[in-house]
């Protein structure tokens, strides 16, 4: 097969936009390919932001300063190997759904609150969105939370 | 790349263009004009495309010519018309060639600059991905798996949350 510089790969890529799972089988095609596609995978995950999978992998990027905001919830944050991908350098915008998916991972740990629970949503919104400030590459845009 | 306003050239211009393998081509000098396909055009009557081969060229001048009338899009509609998977049915049958001339149209469209016609080869390919496994994809593009199974697992794990819909 004649091979194709990166950049014609990328504008065939980014024709599959938005369709995150024919992205995601293509990523999987092999090891080249897949370099190629996870910027333009992870750039905006849309309505996935609500997925708690998505969240876990957040999770696993915050530093200690960002996991400190954590320590008085007293929750277990995932600690899964290192990610293959610094995937959120990615991410470049956010959108109301985040908010959704860190309710439903907070469900999915079954956290039993002894403050509001409003109150330990929003630090860990603070968290995350601390965390994409400071490991997003690229411009970087969020909708009001 | 000037998007040319400007088509200086009249209609009965024109000039000769020698592929890499030396075929000789003699087009409508709006042709050159529109696309700036000739960096090292002089304005003369003959230029030489260093890259590309004649059955190539052959292509890609073909394409040009159809679409010598068409408007000019701005830079600002690129992303626009990226995105808009839709092809004309000239230019699909003009692109239901086999897959070595696709690609060598679409490296020759990047070489020479023709966006329209790069765009239009990369929506293709991209249409010949579309609800396919990974595996029928390596089986279409002739591609090996290189992933380790370990890696491959891991991928899988990190990124399935963009299987669901």
């Amino acid at each position: 097969m004649i091979t194709l510089p990166n950049e014609c790969y990328y504008m065939i890529f980014n024709n599959l936009r938005p369709d995150h799972k024919n992205l995601f089988l293509c990523a999987l095609v092999n090891r080249h390919w897949c370099r190629l596609v996870i910027p333009i995978l992870w750039s905006d995950p849309e309505e996935h932001f609500t997925d708690i999978r998505l969240i876990r992998i957040f999770l696993l990027t915050l530093n200690a300063e960002e996991q400190a905001l954590l320590i008085p919830f007293n929750i277990t944050l995932p600690n899964h190997p290192k990610p293959l991908f610094d995937y959120t350098n990615y991410i470049t915008s956010i959108n109301n759904y985040l908010y959704y998916g860190i309710r439903n991972w907070l469900y999915d740990i079954k956290y039993k609150p002894f403050i509001t629970e409003c109150e330990l949503e929003n630090a860990v919104k603070c968290s995350l969105i601390t965390m994409f400030l400071r490991t997003s590459n690229r411009y970087f845009s969020k909708d009001p939370l | 790349m000037d998007n040319g306003t400007s088509n200086s050239a009249s209609e009965n211009e024109t000039i000769t263009l020698k592929s890499c393998d030396g075929i000789e081509f003699h087009i409508d000098a709006r042709i050159a004009n529109r696309y700036t396909l000739l960096n090292n055009w002089n304005g003369g009557e003959s230029a030489c495309i260093p890259n590309v081969n004649g059955k190539v060229l052959e292509k890609v001048l073909e394409w040009c010519e159809h679409h010598i009338n068409d408007p000019q899009l701005n830079c600002g509609d690129d992303d626009s018309r990226r995105r808009n998977t839709i092809i004309e049915e000239w230019d699909e049958n003009f692109l239901s060639c086999d897959q070595d001339m696709l690609f060598e149209i679409i490296l020759a469209a990047n070489y020479l600059e023709i966006k329209p016609l790069l765009d239009l080869g990369c929506k293709t390919v991209a249409n010949m991905m579309k609800s396919k496994s990974p595996e029928e994809i390596r089986s279409a593009f002739n591609i090996d798996n290189d992933y380790t199974p370990e890696e491959e697992e891991q991928f899988r794990k990190e990124n399935e949350w963009a299987e669901d819909y």
